[in-house]
């Protein structure tokens, strides 16, 4: 793939000029909430839930030598397919890094909505049923499993479980067949037994 | 009344609300009788109960061997068990689920007995035992929400404790301190901590579970000796023996019951009903995210709370309370054409609160 040669530079050295400041990047946040209605927060992407400034766990702050090495190729993989690990993302933000690279996600910031578009259509991270584009687009955490819409999230279990639900349904009900025979066994005996004690 | 009165008073009530002559298998299973007509499925919402309660015992023993109650520990445990024990997701579904279809089950099980006048003579201890048996499912309920050690866990048990405290500003002299104390008490430590999850799970794993075996057994002990209540004012359309047959359509409506629980559990994480922000680790130094409430089961008191001045609600869930625990003597002489539309009322107003009350906190508050 051709890419403009200028502005790769240009880009660059604006991640040069900024490269002490964390980017939260907050319209991506604020269009999801608003799409969705749902609360979101930094932790979409990041693995801090109140995005990379700090010094807690997944913070800047709170980073390695080898990490933050790590996040300086990360931070300068601007096209995509670099294979970056970002300590500060997890693993849906670096997805997002990976696969479109930083140039076109910062491009993307005046269109949050576009995200969607430009993300593999088949990619399910936390293998959920729920596509992460989907998550993205409905404001559900791509990285957890029990997240996603009740509805989706109903469908997409239950054509993975149909088998042992079937199993179970069948066991269930035979075992109440099963028990209603017993219980009339019971009964029947138990009237036999009363009608010979009478007769007797 | 003199003292050898009273004692004879209270010897002649409780003989007639523990009648143990009857305590038999010939009284309590093979003459037992269920009577049938409208409101028949009424009976089956207290077994219901219980099924879903064995099953919490059951789910929650199996939950024990990998739940770790320390702050530190709690919410990776509880991850551990979805993400790598097998079918741990499916067992700590299935327990959350259970945990409110309980709650749901006891609450439509009172009404339905209120609806029925179950609570007459000689049922009074019943349905006493039934109220406490009410507080302790939400005792449970509200200790339960705060192991897993997530934001809505914590902070929503943060809120609960100060609504506590609150209630000291009402109470004249030194009443006025034993609201905080109560907190201190619960709380164990200046702010919610590891001493607060201590005593959340003593309460929930066996403070509560002996409670609940002691008032239950007595209540079932109750039901089997004086039989089911007549529940309508008119004669049944017939009556069916408790053995085999009514205790056969128990045990199906517990089969459907347990259908209906797996595939919730299997196919419906509980957790994806609430926002996900609600149910990261909780992090007493981040900020503290939008949506924090109770469990829906508190909806009830919770957003009348949020509009109304905390007094009006403490008169309120006193006076509740009060009625409940003396509807037997309250209710002594009212119809139950009365008690049907008071049951009704009482079912609509908690489907209202339930369903939408954070709309109508939002139509007032904006």
């Amino acid at each position: 793939m051709r890419t403009n040669p200028f502005i790769t530079g240009f880009t660059a050295l604006a991640a040069l000029a900024f490269g002490g400041t964390a980017h939260a990047y907050p319209e991506f946040q604020k269009y999801v909430s608003q799409k969705s209605g749902r609360t979101v927060n930094c932790a979409m992407c990041h693995m801090h839930s109140d995005g990379p400034e700090g010094a807690a766990p997944g913070q800047i702050g709170h980073l390695t030598m080898g990490e933050q090495a790590e996040l300086g190729r990360a931070r300068a993989a601007f096209e995509p397919h670099a294979n970056v690990k970002s300590p500060i993302l997890n693993a849906f933000g670096n997805h997002i890094i990976n696969s479109l690279g930083k140039k076109q996600f910062l491009e993307l910031r005046v269109t949050p909505s576009e995200l969607a578009n430009k993300l593999p259509k088949d990619s399910d991270l936390d293998g959920d049923g729920i596509t992460d584009v989907d998550e993205y687009l409905t404001g559900t955490h791509p990285l957890i499993k029990s997240d996603g819409l009740p509805w989706l999230l109903f469908k997409a279990n239950l054509a993975a479980n149909l088998g042992q639900i079937v199993l179970m349904l069948a066991a269930t009900v035979l075992g109440l067949w099963g028990l209603h025979h017993l219980l009339h066994g019971f009964d029947v005996a138990t009237r036999l037994q009363d009608n010979d004690e009478e007769s007797g | 009344m003199n003292l050898k009165e009273t004692l004879h008073n209270t010897e002649k009530f409780l003989a007639e609300r523990m009648p143990v002559e009857k305590m038999n298998y010939a009284s309590m299973v093979q003459k037992k009788e269920v009577p049938v007509h409208g409101l028949a499925w009424g009976y089956y919402m207290g077994g219901l109960a219980m099924f879903f309660f064995m099953v919490q015992i059951a789910t929650g023993l199996m939950l024990l061997f990998y739940y770790q109650p320390t702050v530190s520990d709690a919410h990776a445990s509880v991850e551990f068990i979805t993400d790598q024990i097998p079918a741990g997701a499916l067992v700590r579904n299935v327990h959350a689920w259970a945990s409110s279809l309980m709650i749901g089950s006891v609450l439509i099980h009172l009404l339905t007995a209120f609806a029925m006048k179950a609570f007459e003579k000689p049922r009074e201890l019943t349905w006493v035992t039934g109220v406490l048996l009410l507080g302790i499912t939400f005792g449970f309920g509200f200790t339960g929400y705060l192991l897993p050690w997530h934001q809505i866990a914590v902070n929503a048990t943060k809120i609960g404790l100060q609504t506590i405290e609150e209630i000291g500003g009402y109470l004249p002299g030194q009443m006025a301190e034993w609201p905080r104390l109560a907190k201190e008490i619960i709380q164990g430590e200046a702010s919610v901590g590891q001493a607060t999850l201590s005593r959340f799970f003593s309460l929930h794993v066996i403070i509560l579970p002996l409670a609940i075996f002691g008032v239950l057994g007595f209540h079932l002990v109750s039901v089997q000796l004086h039989g089911m209540s007549k529940g309508i004012d008119a004669k049944p359309r017939r009556l069916e023996k408790f053995f085999p047959t009514f205790l056969l359509k128990d045990l199906r409506v517990w089969g459907i019951a347990f259908m209906v629980l797996f595939i919730l559990g299997a196919c419906l994480p509980f957790e994806s009903l609430f926002a996900y922000p609600l149910f990261e680790p909780f992090d007493p130094k981040g900020s503290t995210p939008d949506g924090i409430k109770p469990e829906w089961y508190f909806f009830w008191v919770y957003y009348p709370l949020e509009l109304l001045p905390l007094w009006v609600i403490l008169v309120g869930s006193t006076l509740l309370a009060g009625v409940l625990l003396a509807t037997p003597w309250i209710f002594k002489n009212t119809n139950r054409q009365s008690l049907r539309l008071i049951a009704i009322a009482a079912g609509i107003y908690l489907i209202i609160m339930t369903l939408f009350g954070e709309n109508i906190y939002h139509l007032f508050k904006g």
